[in-house]
């Protein structure tokens, strides 16, 4: 009676045992897994979600096409105004170069003025630069003072003043240009060379593969001028 | 007595394990809830056999373990199939359970009525 007592004792101990075993272990696995995440769905959780996925995803293609579109209209314009930047830059630098308003070098004559027995005179200059414009210089500067188109020659006392600065002799006079017209200019009969050698001061005339001219230093001031 | 004290150790004992071991994947969570479902209509039906002084050992057993196979048998079955066997399973399950709860919860009363009647007599 004991004995039969004992085995259902038992029995019934290790069928509980193995009962609340199975029942705690499936108590913390429900309890620890995140039943939302995507390992652990069953098959149709898959397929809403895959839906839901396919949704999300066809959604931010179509927003990426469209940034991406709007990239490519902003680079389009960023690219036509540097066109733009560029091309006005361009001008502006030539329209510079042409006023004298930038350093410039190329071939020319270089021409070293001195007094002998008599002084030089303004009227010499001014008369120089005229003979060197007509014979094609496109850029003329007189011991380092460019000369541009509302460049003043004037005689004070003793001295010269060029572009409002005073200079004295020697002058030293870079021209650039053709030099083979600039040499033939002034060194024909009747022309400068020969009228300042008659007139006691002496000169000098160098051709030079490059010669280097600096830019106008001062300001342009515009007060009565305007665009018409 | 000792019955009862042995079942409880049981408990105690499975607890102890069940909080120690690692968890099991989610997939399998599945089969084994249903599991758990079936053993514990097998218990219910040795209460009632207990109270109907008709309780046999083996039955009990046999039909705890069987019960918890055939149920983990269906639930994969239908798995494979695509339709959810396992709901019924779980529906005669408890069904039974709440039966034999009946059974027991109507004997019970029954008996502490007549105790209540014989005292009074």
């Amino acid at each position: 009676m004991n004995k039969d007592k004992i085995i259902v004792a038992i029995t019934l101990g290790i069928i509980c045992a193995i009962l609340v075993f199975v029942l705690t272990v499936q108590l913390r696995t429900v309890k620890e897994t995140d039943i939302t995440s995507i390992e652990n769905m069953r098959e149709y959780e898959l397929k809403e979600q895959i839906e839901i996925w396919k949704n999300k995803y066809e959604e931010t293609q179509a927003k990426v096409n469209e940034d991406n579109r709007k990239i490519n209209e902003y680079k389009t314009t960023i690219a036509n105004n540097q066109e733009a930047n560029e091309l006005l830059t361009n001008e502006l630098n030539q329209t510079n170069t042409l006023l004298g308003k930038t350093n410039v070098k190329g071939e020319g004559i270089i021409i070293n003025l001195n007094s002998d027995s008599s002084n030089i005179i303004a009227e010499d200059l001014i008369k120089l630069v005229n003979e060197l414009k007509l014979a094609g210089a496109e850029a003329i500067s007189i011991n380092n003072k460019r000369i541009i188109n509302i460049t003043d020659i004037v005689d004070v006392n003793s001295y010269i003043l060029i572009n409002g600065e005073r200079t004295n002799a020697p002058y030293e006079i870079k021209v650039i240009g053709n030099s083979q017209y600039l040499m033939s200019g002034i060194n024909a009969k009747g022309g400068f060379s020969d009228l300042v050698k008659n007139n006691g001061k002496s000169i000098s005339i160098a051709q030079e593969r490059t010669v280097e001219i600096n830019k106008f230093d001062g300001d342009i001031k515009l007060k009565k001028m305007k665009i018409d | 007595m000792i019955i009862v004290v042995s079942i409880i150790i049981g408990c105690i004992i499975g607890a102890l394990i069940g909080f120690n071991t690692p968890i099991i994947p989610y997939t399998f969570s599945g089969y084994l809830a249903v599991a758990i479902i079936a053993a514990l209509d097998s218990v219910f039906g040795a209460l009632v056999g207990l109270e109907k002084k008709k309780f046999d050992m083996k039955i009990f057993v046999s039909g705890f373990f069987g019960n918890a196979i055939l149920a983990i048998i269906l639930t994969y079955l239908g798995e494979r199939l695509n339709v959810d066997i396992y709901l019924a399973a779980i529906v005669v399950f408890v069904g039974r359970m709440f039966t034999n709860l009946s059974i027991l919860r109507t004997n019970l009363i029954e008996k502490y009525s007549k105790k209540k009647a014989n005292k009074s007599k």
